[in-house]
């Protein structure tokens, strides 16, 4: 959404993210997708070629990409085991909105608790 | 390997965002780029809420906790220079321990000055932007806050922008 409006403006724009899933069905310019955890977009804090490569891997798509919503990837290894990654991002405290809807589905138990 | 955009997901989420419906336009708006990479003026912008802990204050979390529904919909500016320890993190729904070790993870600000020093980009703009990703309405992003940005990096005649949701 932020790319559309940029290039409207008359910038070129390339994002990248984890979810080219999302960016796809939005219709972002251009979309470099990396399997990364969340919060992470260039890599491991402190990895400088990871960033680097990841960087260099959106530069070459910003340079090459001919029309509207092209898409490429990067491979990236990322070095913590994907159960222990899927922890680590995570906020330590839930956010609001999970919060929220862990207290609803607990309020729709505890109805049908009762209706029994 | 295709990316799995789902891989780092609670299975749970990953089933809810699976379903949403997501508004697509109709043409996808496109400003070629005008020049070689190393004459292009770059900027910066993430979706990670972090901001400038001496000059500006945190997006708005306490709203966000009283309206999980809400979302602080504001920006803030990013130096180039800014210290590391100077990095400040609002954004509730990742752990942002990493960015506060490293802020390169999500707004390369030293990675980019490496480039520019490097001569593979033309420049890095003094001043990039930070958002808060977490948006469950959009509708003030577009109407002021997205347009906002980008006149900003216009009054600076940047030509690229590098985009790096969280």
């Amino acid at each position: 959404m932020l790319a559309q409006t940029f290039e409207e403006a008359g910038l070129s724009t390339v994002m990248v993210t984890m979810m080219p899933f999302w960016a796809e069905k939005m219709g972002t310019p251009r979309t470099l997708g990396v399997e990364v955890p969340f919060g992470h977009t260039l890599g491991m804090p402190g990895d400088r070629e990871m960033q680097k490569m990841i960087i260099r891997a959106a530069l070459s798509l910003l340079e090459q990409a001919q029309q509207p919503g092209a898409m490429s990837e990067v491979e990236v290894e990322w070095p913590q085991p994907s159960d222990q990654a899927r922890k680590d991002w995570q906020p330590l405290e839930a956010s609001p909105i999970i919060k929220m809807m862990r207290e609803q589905a607990q309020a729709r138990a505890e109805g049908r608790r009762q209706e029994t | 390997m295709p990316v799995d955009s789902f891989k780092y997901l609670p299975r749970s989420i990953a089933a809810y965002y699976q379903t949403l419906r997501v508004e697509r336009v109709d043409s996808i708006p496109w400003t070629p780029l005008s020049k070689p990479l190393n004459q292009c003026r770059f900027a910066l912008v993430t979706t990670a809420g972090i901001y400038d802990k001496a000059r500006e204050p945190p997006f708005d979390a306490g709203r966000e906790k009283r309206e999980p529904m809400w979302g602080d919909p504001t920006y803030r500016r990013i130096r180039r220079d800014l210290a590391q320890g100077q990095i400040g993190a609002s954004h509730l729904h990742i752990n942002n321990r990493d960015i506060l070790a490293d802020v390169n993870i999500v707004l390369p600000v030293n990675r980019f000055a490496e480039l520019e020093e490097e001569g593979v980009i033309g420049s890095l703009a003094a001043v990039n932007y930070s958002l808060m990703g977490y948006q469950p309405n959009t509708s003030e992003w577009r109407a002021r806050y997205a347009p906002e940005v980008a006149g900003l990096l216009k009054d600076e005649a940047l030509d690229a922008v590098l985009l790096t949701p969280a």
